[in-house]
């Protein structure tokens, strides 16, 4: 497998801030893992992900992307390792229809007609929306609109893809449908990184890397991570609903486990209590 | 200020070949003091419905009666500025609309319009960002090198610069994390309990409908298709999933326990407290047996 993503000793200053953002911070991500990062507005989430895709120059440390060094030389081959997937699909769209908008990353690559053709039709059987390739991008919902964002970044062949809050603007069922594409993108073996508020999204991944006041404050097991509840709400984070209830159930005088319980899980667990009763 | 729609309809581009009509036959009333949530899938009208709250959108047929106030498709553009003094609209990301150099000059800049002298204009500005809890060290701050959270605030409070009584929300919560989103919300709940404000939600969060509203509308190609009391509004999964609207959490859950023998005699909870609540009675009273 091997690593992937490897960021060492990372400090970061934003000119105009007092403070540096990030101060000696590592991170390392596996080959084919996926990494829920979360932490408050301004904790440095989105500055983590440029910085790793050479989008911004950090003062000191050293990232490596697939055992390459960041540096201005190499860029090029970098990028071609990451896509990026954004919050607001409307600032992504270029093209009158999803087929132009899909190739547009391509134009670049000095590509065969055939071989663009051939990579958009492919994209857009991954992502499910190859009965859209006519259509005005701006006409379609907002997750079709991620889903088609997507398309055009699996087009370019990346190792990894960063979701940056990609799922924040999209109503519930959009949100769970970008959710499924994400799982299954993951099983097919790309790396994943996740930038996200949503605890739907962070139960998902592998693994959740908490960010907080330029540290990584926790990275553990999405079930390790939401066990400790207090913690996260004091970072500005939503807590998972097992642990909200587990809460007031104890306020009410009611015995809770300690470990973790998904939402089945805890359905499961008062199934029990009550049939014993 | 009561808020009816009599047989409200809103076509765009009328007469053309784009024709399209957003709403039909929409009737509802929104009491005076209710916080009330318009909810309903993407493209369902909600946008265009609340546009007619303070003028934006003029119905094609039927009237929107605010207060004493009757809109018709012949109402004069003039007549609308009345109510805009009334109905505060807070737009998805308000804080795109901030423009001044400074937090309190961006506040007091719809009083001054209005005719207030400065001196009255900047009391007004004080009042306001205390309201919405801008702490003072950033008052005189470019409201741009705020935080999204505090920049959405002074957006806030230069709307309820305008002493409006009928607060329209417009996904407010949008793009902000979990805690910015709570104290956005609180701070609604407040105007809305300590000035009465009355409230008008649309959201895509049936938690914090669950959570905050008294009313709920629930819209579907442009119609009215729900209206009522949000535990009359979910109490039937089934029909909201038919709807492709999302049920509270609580509520959701609470429907999971009702599948696996669970009895609610009061119709599902809405809140999680409600939900504690209603589970310790039935834990506890087993043991009592």
């Amino acid at each position: 497998m091997g690593k992937i993503i490897e960021v060492k000793d990372l400090t970061f200053h934003y000119p105009d801030q007092k403070e540096p953002l990030f101060d000696q911070l590592s991170l390392s991500i596996e080959r084919g893992q996926w990494v829920a990062i979360i932490g408050h507005n301004g904790s440095g989430k989105s500055t983590l992900v440029r910085i790793i895709d050479g989008l911004l120059a950090p003062q000191a440390g050293t990232i490596f992307v697939d055992g390459m060094p960041v540096t201005p030389e190499n860029i090029w081959q970098i990028r071609e390792k990451i896509g990026m997937v954004f919050q607001n699909p409307d600032n992504q769209f270029v093209s009158a229809d999803v087929e132009g908008d899909v190739a547009f990353g391509m134009e670049n690559l000095g590509l065969d007609r055939d071989v663009m053709k051939y990579r958009v039709d492919q994209a857009l059987r991954k992502v499910n929306m190859e009965d859209f390739k006519g259509h005005d991008p701006s006409r379609l919902s907002g997750g079709q609109k991620q889903r088609v964002a997507i398309a055009g970044v699996l087009t370019l062949r990346p190792d990894v893809i960063i979701f940056d809050e990609a799922t924040s603007m999209l109503d519930p069922e959009g949100r769970q449908d970008i959710i499924k594409l994400m799982t299954k993108l993951h099983k097919k073996g790309y790396t994943l990184i996740s930038i996200t508020h949503n605890i739907d999204e962070a139960a998902m991944a592998d693994r959740v890397c908490v960010i907080d006041d330029g540290k990584i404050a926790a990275d553990s097991s999405p079930a390790e991570i939401f066990a400790q509840e207090k913690e996260l709400i004091a970072m500005g984070l939503d807590v998972p609903y097992s642990e909200r209830l587990k809460d007031e159930l104890l306020h009410n005088g009611i015995e809770v486990p300690h470990e973790y319980l998904t939402e089945k899980g805890m359905v499961d667990w008062l199934c029990k209590l009550h049939s014993k009763n | 200020m009561q808020i009816t729609f009599e047989k409200l309809g809103f076509t765009y581009q009328p007469g053309t070949p784009l024709a399209f009509t957003a709403l039909k036959d929409v009737s509802f009333t929104i009491a005076e003091h209710s916080y009330t949530a318009i909810v309903g899938h993407t493209g369902s009208g909600k946008s265009t419905l609340i546009q007619h709250l303070n003028g934006l959108l003029k119905p094609t047929t039927g009237t929107v009666q605010i207060g004493e106030q009757v809109i018709t498709s012949a109402t004069s553009n003039k007549d609308l500025n009345k109510l805009r003094r009334k109905v505060g609209y807070v737009f998805q990301f308000p804080e795109a609309q901030l423009f001044e150099e400074t937090v309190l000059k961006d506040i007091e800049f719809a009083p001054l319009n209005f005719g207030y002298s400065p001196k009255e204009a900047r009391q007004i500005a004080i009042e306001q960002a205390q309201a919405v809890q801008l702490p003072t060290d950033v008052w005189e701050k470019s409201p741009f090198e705020l935080s999204g959270g505090q920049m959405r605030r002074v957006a806030i409070a230069g709307i309820l610069a305008m002493k409006p009584e009928v607060l329209v929300l417009d996904e407010p919560t949008a793009g902000l994390d979990p805690q910015g989103s709570r104290e956005i919300m609180s701070l609604f709940q407040r105007l809305h309990q300590e000035q009465g404000l009355t409230i008008v939600l649309v959201t895509h969060n049936m938690n914090d409908v669950a959570d905050y509203a008294d009313h709920v509308v629930v819209l579907e190609k442009g119609t009215v298709v729900g209206d009522g009391q949000p535990r009359e509004i979910f109490a039937d999964p089934q029909w909201l999933t038919d709807h492709h609207l999302g049920l509270p959490q609580t509520t959701a859950f609470a429907y999971q326990l009702q599948q696996r023998g669970f009895v609610f005699t009061e119709g599902l909870p809405l809140t999680e407290k409600q939900l504690a609540h209603e589970l310790a009675m039935m834990l506890k009273g087993g043991n009592n047996q």
